[in-house]
């Protein structure tokens, strides 16, 4: 349980003048980190208390809805993951049925993902768990200048889960942008699918400001997750998500 | 580190003088702690536990096991059985990342904080995924105080509800604790802080530490900050904080999941030592700082924390 660090000692002395009516004073300060592992006991008052919400929860969560044939992990290193991209297809997959005139997803950004999915069976705890937050999926139609404000902050992040949008990043900026195959143009308008944290501009996202029009379309980014999973189970298929180079980066 | 000790050194040869009060009190340090006059006051902490209520399940991802609020709470007793003074503290971002908050709200986290004896905790960006309103109402489970400095709350569901520091009386030492939080604008959906004020953190700090350390006398004064370790751009963060305070002695951080290795000792604007420490998240770790302290002995001029630190416990 005790973990031997790195020892060292630093005795330091300081000038500190003035008057201290504190009654004493710091001579020495020892520090530990412990690791809370199954090595240490339990406190069954604890679990006890906790239990009842157990229950009634794990009936809940603990459904499995879907396999994966992949393992599914974040990395906000990179600038395209399975994760991701699994993330963003579902998302659009499932959005595309309600409003099915949609150029761009972008559900999520790379802090947004919260957790990983092991390969396997994905149950509700999963979904949960990759994205707690109940935010709502919004729609906005924005100008040709705003959206490539929406993309350099894509490319100046070294790229982020999106759907719909294919680019290189070069020293954190943008090139040979394809919107669903053809090249970007800055004097239409397009039509960017993304959570309302994002689009208040959450994780400092830029472009979104200013839309020509905005609508929530009344699906949570983690229901359209959990709906894609189960659909995906219903056809008798997995997850099997994969990398297509949409974002690469030099 | 290196640089600490070398700035330090030239001090030390300067001071010729205090060089030798140094040695004598180091010894004098010693005999008190033989003569039983020591005082021991043991420092617990965590943050960004993320309703994380039980370990991580074994699924095969990397903090597979980890984790786990009775585990914990099994660890806090044994570590209280043998210490008499203990503070157990979180630096924020207790809400948010298991079912358990979807469904209940927070209300679990807050009731067995309250069974492990938290002490107090600051409100982490997370804290207000069910806005302001939501953290209001699940306040009536915690039986600890919430520690706010730089958040007003005053037209919002929160006024009176969070205190900007709080004053613990542990083995006649006085302990003062306050709270920081981040910017709230660009990370948490506006309607969730409605019209809560974010304050500036350093200035909030130094006036807070000031009125801590000069007017309440506190022994120990304590930052509970839910800022982020560190930063590639200059937003103000753990280290900027350390950097441009006084009377901060530690601050326990939050909010980046930095798994710091040691904590850091960084010298702040008196020249004396800020400490920050940061346990990583989900509750994977618990932190622990003692710290001993000599009665003074009411010299007018006395030197300030020339305190040995050791990065492993008392044997």
């Amino acid at each position: 349980m005790s973990i031997q660090k790195n020892l060292y000692f630093l005795s330091i002395s300081i000038l500190w003048i003035g008057g201290c009516t504190a009654t004493g004073q710091i001579v020495k300060s020892n520090r530990e980190e412990y690791h809370i592992n199954s090595s240490l006991p339990v406190d069954s008052n604890i679990i006890k208390t906790y239990l009842p919400y157990k229950t009634a929860l794990d009936a809940e969560m603990s459904k499995v809805i879907g396999y994966t044939e992949v393992d599914l992990t974040k990395n906000s290193d990179v600038p395209e993951t399975v994760l991701g991209n699994f993330f963003a297809d579902a998302v659009a997959h499932q959005a595309k049925k309600i409003v099915p005139n949609i150029d761009v997803v972008f559900p999520t950004t790379k802090g947004g993902i919260r957790n990983d999915i092991a390969k396997g069976s994905v149950t509700v705890s999963n979904i949960f768990e990759l994205m707690p937050f109940e935010n709502q999926l919004v729609l906005l139609e924005l100008n040709g200048s705003d959206m490539y404000t929406v993309i350099s902050y894509i490319a100046a992040t070294n790229g982020q889960p999106v759907n719909g949008l294919k680019m290189k990043v070069v020293n954190k900026s943008p090139e040979n942008v394809r919107i669903n195959g053809q090249p970007f143009d800055k004097n239409r308008t397009y039509r960017i699918l993304t959570s309302d944290y994002i689009a208040n501009g959450g994780d400092e996202a830029k472009g979104f400001s200013k839309p020509i029009s905005r609508k929530n379309i009344g699906l949570l980014v983690r229901d359209a997750l959990m709906k894609e999973v189960m659909e995906i189970q219903a056809n008798g298929n997995k997850i099997n998500s994969k990398l297509d180079g949409r974002i690469t980066v030099n | 580190m290196e640089e600490l000790q070398s700035i330090d050194r030239r001090r030390f040869i300067r001071a010729t003088g205090i060089a030798g009060a140094a040695i004598a009190l180091n010894l004098s340090a010693l005999d008190a702690f033989a003569n039983g006059r020591m005082q021991k006051l043991t420092i617990l902490h965590t943050n960004d536990v993320h309703s994380r209520i039980e370990p991580f399940p074994m699924d095969g991802t990397k903090n597979q096991g980890l984790g786990g609020t009775a585990r914990r709470a099994a660890l806090i007793s044994t570590i209280r059985s043998k210490e008499e003074n203990v503070l157990l503290l979180d630096a924020g971002d207790i809400f948010q990342g298991t079912p358990y908050f979807n469904k209940y709200g927070g209300e679990l986290e807050l009731k067995l904080m309250s069974l492990m004896k938290y002490d107090a905790a600051t409100m982490g960006n997370h804290d207000f995924d069910n806005g302001v309103e939501g953290f209001k109402k699940q306040l009536h489970h915690a039986n600890f105080p919430i520690l706010c400095a730089n958040y007003d709350f005053t037209n919002t569901a929160l006024a009176n509800s969070t205190k900007t520091y709080q004053i613990f009386k542990k083995g006649g030492l006085k302990i003062g604790v306050f709270g920081l939080g981040i910017q709230l604008k660009g990370l948490v959906d506006p309607n969730n802080y409605g019209e809560t004020q974010y304050l500036d953190p350093i200035q909030k700090a130094n006036e807070v530490a000031a009125i801590l350390r000069n007017e309440e006398h506190c022994d120990l004064v304590i930052c509970l900050s839910h800022l982020g370790y560190s930063y590639k751009n200059n937003t103000v963060s753990d280290q900027v904080l350390a950097k441009s305070t006084r009377n901060i002695d530690l601050i326990i951080g939050g909010h980046t999941h930095t798994f710091m290795d040691v904590p850091e000792d960084v010298r702040n604007l008196d020249g004396a030592i800020t400490t920050i420490n940061q346990v990583g998240y989900a509750g994977i770790n618990l932190g622990r700082i003692d710290y001993y302290f000599e009665p003074n002995k009411g010299k007018r001029i006395k030197v300030g924390s020339p305190y040995e630190i050791n990065n492993r416990l008392e044997a």
